[in-house]
Formats: C-alpha cells, sequence, structure tokens
C-alpha cells in the first residue's frame, strides 16, 4: 500500500476524528491570535543589529532628530496666500493644538510621548533674528501672536522669506503654503496625531486646504489600513472563490471544504506566527492571501476529479481510492515545491521576509496535510443523497470550457513548433522587458493616487523645498596627534608673530621656552594646551603694563587657534565647503533644500551686520564663526543649533528635504554626493555617512533586491531537482521548468515593459510565482505519464488529458484569478498589484503548462517516452 | 514596650520644641516678602564683582563651560542696575562682552562686543525670557524679573520657608503659566522655583544649591537651573566674590567694550 493509500484509508474510515483534531487544533492555534502585536515600521525590514540602522538610531539621539509629521496649510484663494489674518489665526490655533499632543507613555508614565512641543517648527514656535532699530539686534518668535492687521502678517511673511532656515521649509517660496513640522517621539503615534489634527481641523471654516504628510505618517497609515484591508478584502476574495466553486461544482456540500481548508490554514499559521511571539508586519499581513490561493488549489484538484469521476461509479469510498491514487505524487509535489519556494526566502537578509517565507512554507504544508486527510473525511461524513446529483447536470462532454479544451488539444499538437516559436519570441521580449525593470519603492506610493496622503505629497512637495528627510553627517576623521606636533605647531604659529618691539620678543620667546618645557611633559595634546592655558592666564593676570597684557593675551588666542583646529566644524574652510556642497546637493533637482550649520552662521552674520546682503556669508576667522554662534544661542531655543551640530564641532548634519521618497531619488542624492566629495575633497579630512527613513528605505530595498534574487536562484535550482526527482528524469525535469520560467520571465518582462516600479510587493511575488507556476506543470506532466501508460502513444493520450486533467487545471485558473480581483478595489496599492499578478500567474502559467508541455512534448516524445517507441 | 513609649515620647518633645515655627507669629504681607526677596537676591550690597563658571549639560550629559568675569552695580537699590560680563571661555569667545543696564520702567538696553568681527552690536531687550549664552539659564535669572510683573500669592508658610505663586499679568510675553517659589524665612533669599507650561505641566526647576555669608550679605555661590521637560542643565558657581568695591559708572559704558577695565583682570 502506498502511503497515500494508507492516508486515505485511515481518513475514510475515521472521518470524524480527523475533523476533531483539525477543530481542536484551530481552536487552539487561534486562540493564540488574541496576543497579535502589531508593526507597521519598515524600519523593521532591517535587523535591529544593522549596521546603518544603528548609525540611524545614533544619529537621532545625538542630534536630538525625530520623526517628522508635515502638516500643510495651503491657501490658493488669498492673494497673499497663507499670509492673511485669518489663516495665521487658524495656523496659531493649530499649533497651539498640536502642542497639546502628546501624553504620558503607558507603559512609563512618568516619560511623555507624543509631539515634542520645544521642537516644534511653526510660526509662533521659531525664533528669528532680525534687525530691531538702527544697529539693534532682536531674536524674537517669528509669530509670537496671530497678527491683527494684514500689513502685520505680510511682516511676517517678509521675516520668514529673508530667513533662509525658514524659507523653503516653514514658508514656501510663493508665500501660498506654511509648512509645521511636528517632531514625535515614536512614529507608531502618527496616525493617531494625524486623526486628532483632521478632528481639529474638520472644525475650522474657510479657504485654507490641509494637507498631512511625511514618511511616519505614511507609514504609520498604511499599517492601520492594511489591516482593514486584510479584514475586508481576505474575506471577498473567499467569497468569490466560494462563488465560483459553487459555479463548477454546483454542490454546495462540496465546496465548503476547500474553504474550511483555506480558513483553518490561515488560522492555524497565523495563530502559530503569533503564538510563536512574532510581530505581524506588513509583510506577515499579507500571509492569508498569499495563502489562501495555494491552499484551495489542491482541493479543487481533488473535488475536480472527484466530481467527474463519481458519475462513473457512484461509491464514495472507490471514487475517493481513484482520486487519490491518481492525485497523491502530484499533489505533494506541488506542495514541496510551493513550499520550498516561500521557504527561500529564509535566505533574505530582511527579518520580516524571512518570517514570511518560513510561515506561507508552513501554511501550505499544513494545508496540503489537511486536504489529504480532511477532504475524503468529509466527503465521508457527507449525507450520501446530497451526492447523488454531483457531476449529473455537468455532461463533460459538451460543456464551453471541454469543448474548448479539446479544440486546444488538437491545436497544441498540430502546431507544436510554431508554439514554441511563439513561446520563444515571448521569452525575447520579456527578456528585454525584465531588462527594463526599475528598481524602486517608496511608502507614500503604496496608496493609491487619489489617496489624501498622495494628494498631500504632492501639494506640499510642489510648494515646499520637500517633506522627506535625510540627514547628511560629516564627521571628522580622527589623526593621531601627539604633544610633540602639536607643540611644533604652536611654535611655528608663535613664530608667525612678527615681533615689532623688544618686549613682544620677549614675550614670544617666553612663550616657546614654555612650550619647549611643558611638551615632554605632557601625554596628549589636550595636556599641553591646558598646562600652557593656565601658565599665560596666570601671566596675563600678572602683567602691570597694558602691552604685556595685550600680548599674552594674543598668545593665548594663538594657543586658541591651535587648539580650536579640533572644532573643525567652525573651521571657515570647511564651512564654506558645506556651503558648495549643499548647493551642489540642489543641482540634483531632487533636493528642494537643505539645512546646516552654515546656514545659521551665514544668517546671524548677515543680522549682525544690519542684515546687509553681502554680509550673508561665512565669516573669515573660527572665532568669528564661534562668536555668531554664541550670539545665536542666546535665542528662545539655543539648542536648535545642536541639530546641527555636535557641541564638541567634530561632527555635522545635513538636514537634505527631498521632494520625492523615491528610492532611486534618494540614490541619486548619494551618487551626487558622492562625485562632490571625490571631485572636490574637503580641505579637512570629514567622512560622510546618510541617515534618515528615506535612507533607510534604499539600504531595505537593495538587501531586499538582492536577497531576492539570491533566493530566487536558489529555489529554482531545489524545484528543479525536484522534478527531476518526481520523474526521475532531468529532460522531464527541464520540461516542468518551462511553464514556471516563462510565466516569471513574462511576469517581470511586463513589469518593465509597463514602467511598473519593482517594489516589495513585486520582489515578494517572485517567490509566490515559483510555487504555483510549477504546480499546474507536476499535475499535467503526471497525468501525462499515466494517459500514454495506459494509451501508448501522445496522440492518443493527449485526448485523455484535455478531458479532466486540462479542465482541472482551467478551473484552477480561473477560481483563483477572478476569486483575487476583489483586490484590484483595494485602496493601497500593493494589494492591487498583488491581485493583479496573482491573476497573471495563474493565467500564464496554467496556459502555458497546457499549451507549451503538450507541444513540446509532440515534438519531444521519443525522447520523452524511450521505451514506448523503441 | 517600653522602647516604643520612650520614642514617642522623644517625638512628642521634638514637636513641642518646633512648634510653634519660629517667628511665626509676624507672617509680613506677600509684597513686603517679594520685595525683600528681590533685594536679597539681586540688590545685595552696592556693587558686586564675581568669576563665575558655568557648566552646560544636556539631555545627553555632554558638557560645555562658560567662564566670565561679572560685574554689578546698582545705580539704585532695588530700581536700575549695570551689569558687565567679560567671557574668558570658551577660549574662541574670549574678551567677548555683555553689558545691560537695567531698568524698571522700560526695555532694558544691551550692548554684545564681538571680538572677533570687533563688532559692538545693541541687542533689544524686549524679551527676557532667551537663553543666557545658551545656558538654561534666561537673562531674567541673571538679571531678575521685575517684581511688577507677576501677581503673587503666599500658598504656603513652612518652618522655613514662604512658597509662593507667582502668575504673569502679561501671560503671552512669556512661557510659563505660572512659577512657584521658596523664599528661606530666615534671610529671604530664593532658594527654589518651579515652573509649569501653558498645560501645566513643571518644566522647569531653578535651584540654589548652595548659600554663603559673604561681607554680610547671604550669597548664592552655586546654582542650578534644570530643564524637565528635555532634559540638560546648567550649574553655575560663584567664586573670587566681592561686594563693595566702589565700581565707577564710567566702566559700564561702550568705551569699555572693546577695552576691558582693569576690574575684570
Amino acid at each position: 500500500m502506498t502511503p497515500g493509500n494508507r492516508i486515505i484509508q485511515f481518513s475514510i474510515s475515521k472521518p470524524r476524528l480527523i475533523t476533531a483534531t483539525m477543530v481542536l487544533a484551530t481552536v487552539i492555534l487561534g486562540a493564540l491570535m488574541v496576543n497579535v502585536h502589531v508593526d507597521t515600521d519598515p524600519e523593521n525590514m532591517l535587523s535591529r543589529d544593522e549596521a546603518v540602522r544603528i548609525f540611524h538610531n545614533q544619529i537621532k539621539k545625538e542630534f536630538t532628530l525625530y520623526d517628522m509629521v508635515v502638516l500643510g496649510v495651503v491657501n490658493e484663494k488669498n492673494p497673499n496666500g497663507v499670509f492673511n489674518v485669518e489663516t495665521l489665526a487658524r495656523v496659531a490655533e493649530l499649533t497651539d493644538f498640536a502642542e497639546t499632543l502628546s501624553w504620558p507613555d503607558p507603559e512609563d508614565p512618568d516619560k511623555i510621548i507624543g509631539v515634542v512641543r520645544r521642537d516644534i517648527i511653526a510660526p509662533g514656535n521659531v525664533d528669528d533674528i532680525r534687525q530691531a532699530g538702527p544697529g539693534q539686534v532682536r531674536f524674537e518668535w517669528l509669530m509670537p501672536e496671530p497678527p491683527a492687521t494684514q500689513e502685520e502678517a505680510l511682516e511676517i511673511r517678509d521675516q520668514a522669506m529673508a530667513n533662509p532656515m525658514l524659507k523653503g521649509t516653514l514658508v514656501s517660496e510663493d508665500g501660498r503654503a506654511l509648512g509645521l513640522y511636528l517632531p514625535i517621539t515614536h512614529k507608531d503615534l502618527a496616525h493617531r496625531i494625524q486623526k486628532q489634527l483632521k478632528e481639529k481641523i474638520a472644525g475650522f471654516s474657510g479657504e485654507e486646504e490641509y494637507h498631512i504628510t511625511g514618511l511616519p505618517v505614511a507609514e504609520d497609515t498604511f499599517g492601520v489600513e492594511m489591516f482593514v484591508q486584510m479584514a475586508v478584502s481576505a474575506p471577498l476574495s473567499m467569497l468569490a472563490i466560494f462563488l465560483l466553486m459553487l459555479f463548477f461544482f454546483r454542490k454546495l456540500s462540496l465546496i465548503i471544504s476547500p474553504m474550511i481548508i483555506a480558513m483553518v490554514s490561515v488560522i492555524c499559521t497565523m495563530g502559530l506566527l503569533i503564538g510563536t511571539g512574532n510581530t505581524v508586519h506588513i509583510m506577515s499581513s499579507m500571509i492569508p492571501i498569499f495563502l489562501m490561493p495555494v491552499a484551495v488549489v489542491d482541493s479543487i484538484h481533488i473535488l475536480s476529479e472527484f466530481h467527474d469521476q463519481y458519475q462513473k461509479t457512484g461509491d464514495r469510498r472507490l471514487t475517493l481510492e481513484h482520486v487519490m491514487a491518481q492525485l497523491f505524487r502530484p499533489m505533494l509535489y506541488t506542495s514541496l515545491t510551493s513550499a520550498a519556494g516561500f521557504a527561500s526566502l529564509a535566505l533574505t537578509p530582511i527579518p520580516p521576509v524571512r518570517v514570511f517565507g518560513i510561515f506561507v512554507a508552513f501554511g501550505i504544508l499544513l494545508a496540503w496535510l489537511l486536504t489529504i486527510t480532511f477532504i475524503p473525511a468529509f466527503i465521508m461524513m457527507l449525507q450520501k443523497e446530497s451526492l447523488a446529483s454531483l457531476g449529473g447536470r455537468v455532461k463533460g462532454g459538451s460543456s464551453f470550457l471541454s469543448r474548448h479544451l479539446r479544440w486546444l488539444g488538437r491545436v497544441t499538437i498540430s502546431q507544436a513548433k510554431p508554439i514554441i516559436a511563439l513561446s520563444l519570441a515571448a521569452l525575447v521580449v520579456a527578456g528585454y522587458g525584465i531588462s527594463r525593470i526599475q528598481i524602486n519603492d517608496n511608502p507614500v506610493n503604496w496608496f493609491a493616487p487619489n489617496h489624501p496622503i498622495r494628494v498631500a505629497d504632492r501639494v506640499l512637495n510642489s510648494h515646499f523645498g520637500g517633506t522627506y528627510e535625510a540627514f547628511l553627517v560629516l564627521e571628522a576623521v580622527d589623526e593621531q596627534e601627539t604633544a610633540v606636533d602639536a607643540a611644533q605647531l604652536l611654535k611655528q604659529s608663535i613664530s608667525g608673530l612678527k615681533p615689532s618691539t623688544a618686549r613682544q620678543q620677549e614675550i614670544n620667546a617666553e612663550a616657546i621656552g614654555d612650550v619647549d618645557r611643558q611638551a615632554p611633559l605632557s601625554a596628549t595634546p589636550d595636556e599641553l594646551f591646558a598646562a600652557l592655558e593656565e601658565k599665560w592666564e596666570k601671566q596675563l593676570d600678572m602683567s602691570s603694563s597694558d602691552q604685556g597684557y595685550d600680548l599674552w593675551s594674543n598668545m593665548l588666542d594663538v594657543l586658541e587657534t591651535v587648539r580650536g583646529r579640533k572644532q573643525i566644524f567652525k573651521q571657515p574652510a570647511l564651512l564654506s565647503y558645506m556651503e558648495g556642497l549643499q548647493e551642489h546637493l540642489l543641482t540634483t533637482g531632487i533636493a528642494g533644500k537643505s539645512n546646516s550649520v552654515v546656514d545659521i552662521v551665514k544668517k546671524v552674520h548677515q543680522e549682525l551686520y544690519e542684515g546687509r546682503e553681502e554680509q550673508f556669508r561665512v565669516p573669515d576667522t573660527a572665532a568669528g564663526v564661534a562668536q555668531s554662534l554664541i550670539s545665536y544661542q542666546n535665542s528662545h531655543k539655543p539648542d536648535d543649533l545642536f541639530h546641527f551640530v555636535t557641541p564638541d564641532y567634530r561632527k555635522a548634519n545635513i538636514w537634505v528635504q527631498l521632494k520625492s521618497g523615491d528610492n532611486k531619488d534618494m540614490e541619486e542624492v548619494v551618487q551626487a554626493v558622492e562625485e562632490y566629495f571625490i571631485q572636490q575633497p574637503p580641505p579637512i579630512p570629514v567622512s560622510h555617512n546618510w541617515a534618515g527613513l528615506t535612507y533607510l528605505n534604499v539600504v531595505w530595498q537593495d538587501k531586499m533586491v538582492s536577497g531576492m534574487l539570491k533566493a530566487f536562484m536558489g529555489s529554482f535550482a531545489v524545484v528543479f531537482l525536484m522534478m527531476t526527482m518526481l520523474f526521475r528524469s532531468p529532460l522531464w525535469g527541464i520540461i516542468a521548468m518551462v511553464p514556471l520560467t516563462l510565466t516569471i520571465a513574462l511576469i517581470y518582462g511586463l513589469v518593465g515593459l509597463t514602467g511598473k516600479d519593482y517594489d516589495m510587493p513585486i520582489a515578494v511575488l517572485s517567490a509566490l510565482t515559483l510555487g504555483l507556476a510549477v504546480d499546474f506543470a507536476i499535475h499535467f506532466l503526471q497525468r501525462s505519464r499515466m494517459a500514454y501508460d495506459k494509451t501508448g502513444s501522445w496522440r492518443e493520450a493527449a485526448k485523455i488529458m484535455f478531458e479532466e486533467p486540462a479542465r482541472a487545471i482551467s478551473r484552477n485558473v480561473i477560481v483563483i484569478a477572478v476569486g483575487f480581483t476583489p483586490l484590484l478595489a483595494a485602496p493601497l496599492l500593493t494589494y492591487k498589484t498583488v491581485g493583479f499578478f496573482l491573476a497573471a500567474i495563474m493565467a500564464i502559467s496554467g496556459l502555458a503548462t497546457m499549451i507549451i508541455i503538450p507541444a513540446l512534448i509532440t515534438l519531444l516524445e521519443p525522447r520523452m517516452f524511450p521505451r514506448r517507441t523503441l | 514596650m517600653k522602647k516604643y513609649i520612650l520614642a514617642l515620647g522623644l517625638l512628642l518633645f521634638c514637636g513641642v520644641l518646633a512648634w510653634p515655627p519660629a517667628g511665626a507669629a509676624e507672617i509680613p504681607d506677600v509684597e513686603e516678602i517679594v520685595d525683600r526677596a528681590n533685594r536679597v537676591a539681586y540688590y545685595a550690597g552696592e556693587d558686586f564683582r564675581a568669576s563665575v563658571r558655568m557648566v552646560i549639560s544636556d539631555a545627553q550629559g555632554r558638557t560645555r563651560e562658560r567662564q566670565l568675569i561679572m560685574l554689578r552695580r546698582d545705580v539704585n537699590d532695588g530700581g536700575e542696575q549695570q551689569f558687565y560680563l567679560y567671557f574668558e571661555k570658551p577660549a574662541d569667545v574670549r574678551k567677548m562682552v555683555f553689558m545691560v543696564h537695567k531698568f524698571l520702567d522700560r526695555d532694558d538696553d544691551r550692548w554684545l562686543y564681538l571680538p572677533a568681527l570687533d563688532l559692538v552690536k545693541r541687542i533689544a531687550g524686549s524679551d527676557k525670557r532667551t537663553s543666557f549664552v545658551g545656558s538654561h539659564f534666561v537673562y531674567e535669572d541673571v538679571s531678575g524679573r521685575g517684581i511688577a510683573e507677576d501677581n503673587h500669592e503666599l500658598v504656603e508658610v513652612t518652618d522655613s520657608h514662604f512658597i509662593l505663586k507667582n502668575t504673569p499679568k502679561d501671560p503671552d510675553n512669556v512661557e510659563f503659566s505660572s512659577y512657584t517659589m521658596w523664599i528661606d524665612r530666615e534671610n529671604f533669599m530664593p532658594v527654589k522655583a518651579e515652573y509649569y507650561d501653558k498645560q501645566d505641566r513643571k518644566y522647569r526647576l531653578m535651584e540654589a544649591l548652595e548659600v554663603r555669608s559673604i561681607q554680610g550679605h547671604p550669597t548664592v555661590v552655586k546654582s542650578r537651573a534644570s530643564d524637565l521637560a528635555g532634559g540638560g542643565e546648567t550649574v553655575t558657581e560663584f567664586n573670587d566674590i566681592r561686594y563693595d568695591l566702589g565700581l565707577a559708572d564710567s566702566i559700564f559704558t561702550e568705551r569699555y567694550l572693546r577695552r576691558p577695565p582693569r576690574e575684570v583682570r
């Protein structure tokens, strides 16, 4: 007795035990689902210890940076744009409201989570440095309170426009839009904050439009909608599949079984996933959608066969034994190959994809086990009478489907060569398409084009420098310097002071003597500097004459200049270099703006000189920079400086605003920076690295693409080996791979040709294609071999093949392809994509199996069936 | 059992000693407390000189230093004052000078001398709630907040302190909604202030960490301002304190910005 037979005998004799076991397992695993922990953070696409992620978080901490919710207020109707009394009053009200959006952390009530008040960028919460009467500067909130008159409103506009830190960030250059940037402590609060802002805005009447965007909003909203989507789409798909099966088999009682199998597989898999402590991530939320078609495929094969056979025997037991004898091997292998396809994802370096792959693979094997045990058990439990009319009305001989399949069978034999030629041509076209594939992703584009987030994204990025942020971090490269080196440098600088008096000569000599004496006693340059400072300050204090005081004071200046070299981001040469780099960023057209310590220095310097335009520049000396910066720190928010530079002035952050969150655009900006550094090396050696969500997305995408390719190649090889084993022939193995290869080529060719971006869902689809597309080939080849054994010639065997086996494949194609069309109506593009490609995969692989394989067999008959043709 | 009775007895005895609190009979009027506290904290002596060292720590524990010489001269007690602040550290702002003429009836005059740019700049004195050179102290902490700017309420009198709640008369001009101040009953020195934001959350704390008597004046020699919301604090130490040096009026003029007077050397 074959293993298949043994299982079927057990199922047939103990149907209730099987059912009870299944129900129990489902209840237990299903109960685990209450512990669900949702994780919608794409950042988790990278493992926690991934270098770039650690760096990103370190940078966020070091520069006190937060993820931002961007709230745009646009007024296209007023001639003065947003700068009118009414709009600004609403902006002030919104800002006040946003300030209240923080709460005690439920896990740690001492901590406050939500909007970080002090770092809100809003007219009422940013400091402006401005002229306050002749020769006076003033640090003042840009909008301490909403203006009372139109003139005051325009004054606010002019002030903001004159501040490079604000123009293009807080206010659009056309004056029509204002952006409120709300930093948030946790990304997963973005949706909640957005909701509350929307409720507040709903209470406003006026001519303004409001838009909310920013990557955290997109990502968090996606997470929320994703779950809604799952709750809507998955049942809808189930319903569609159910209706189609009803149409094909006309037996309600019978077709309930595949639905049960799909449900049970999904519940058990998700239960196990949650029960084992995994979070439900964007990827794993798609498990039900991927699992359902695979889970019902085998059942449809059984039912299809049972349905067609039952009328011949009229006996359940005999029919089932016959069906399982026919289908056990192909079902085992199709399940194993599908599982292998998904399991291969475990090789990718992306944790959520790994989890996804492993659990789908588990679900597929579970569905297989259920199919071979539960379906027979289920059929045995049905009332005998309810099967009486089965298949009776659908005359296999006359249905629309049957007639066309027979015609198709004849064509594949008579037109075998043209079919192969055509397939090869299709492959060439697909190859061209694949060569044009554009790898790109953008979480905002996961929403349909008319989704409010997409609209906000378009509108705000047309007004502002960009709502996507990336951080370019420049850092001093450590150079080993000894106290002796430092002493040498000091002496050089002192010698550089041209002595004009005898007293000066004396003091210079004394200072050089001090350096020579101290250098051997000091372990590090810092020790040397500290010792000299103490000494010379004493000299300064003891100087009885003004001349002596001045000279020692100069000596301290020299000391400071030498010592201050370490504070590289006070050095004018490096700041000017950064200025050039920032200008270069703008030439990409993607980075709409960037902000850095250089912009602060230039603005302060300008205002110190009565706001004269030619003084909008980097000061000539490091001390000039330092004094401009300490002036800046006399503001309401002195720590704003440290978003851009660390207090030791060894590390600087250029906040780059991008108009697009597309990974390919981010990559272009990264490339532009690389080129700049190669063409113009910095005057002081600095390293440069990127952080920021937009950049993180690029990193995980790269890993995803290369990881997926590797996983795909691996599983392709594994499936080929399995096919060769199954059919005990490499030639058969190769033929089994043909429909799959063509399907994948055409699917990705289509992606390339239509210009659709190769993004996360598309990448994951390759695993699904691999799993599904080979199924039909296995069934078809296995049955062909059986038919050939019976008939002894392919011409005759083909006639059998284009009856029941072809019908089973066609039914499968139609059920699954059509079953997933509800996904096309989803507001999330990822779901649309999955729906469309599932249908395409089923259609192409089904057709390829039924057209190309028979054509190939026709041409290769002597080699494929060697003994018979002898 | 005996032990407990003894302990109880001791406790009662101590309680009796502490009761009634010293001087409880005569609690001054709230305006008087405020006025005396103001004079003690900001107007001690005729003039004042100190070497001031500030250590600014941020939420991440990174520190920065400021060192300066502070001169103060009272034009009239409880009223107009002059300040001259000469920076010694960080070294790249050495010789920078900040000068203030404080008035009660109008905005202060403030000057900043930036030696590297050789620039004397007037700074508008209308807003005194801005940071003092990047520290957690604001200008008002250095020169004193006008006592007429708040409504004062004596909320509690403890054994050692008067506790006052101060509510700004013009709330739009300041970032706090109120602050509570602890004033030492003994010498009327304000020793602690807690600031509440517009959502009534405590976000800022000022403390006198050490008070010493110098030339007969109770003097805060170490104080701290803490940012409770964002983290970070500034500790200020006053050294080489001297009162009544007889500082000349002329020191506090633009002439001495570029060329520091002997008194700061």
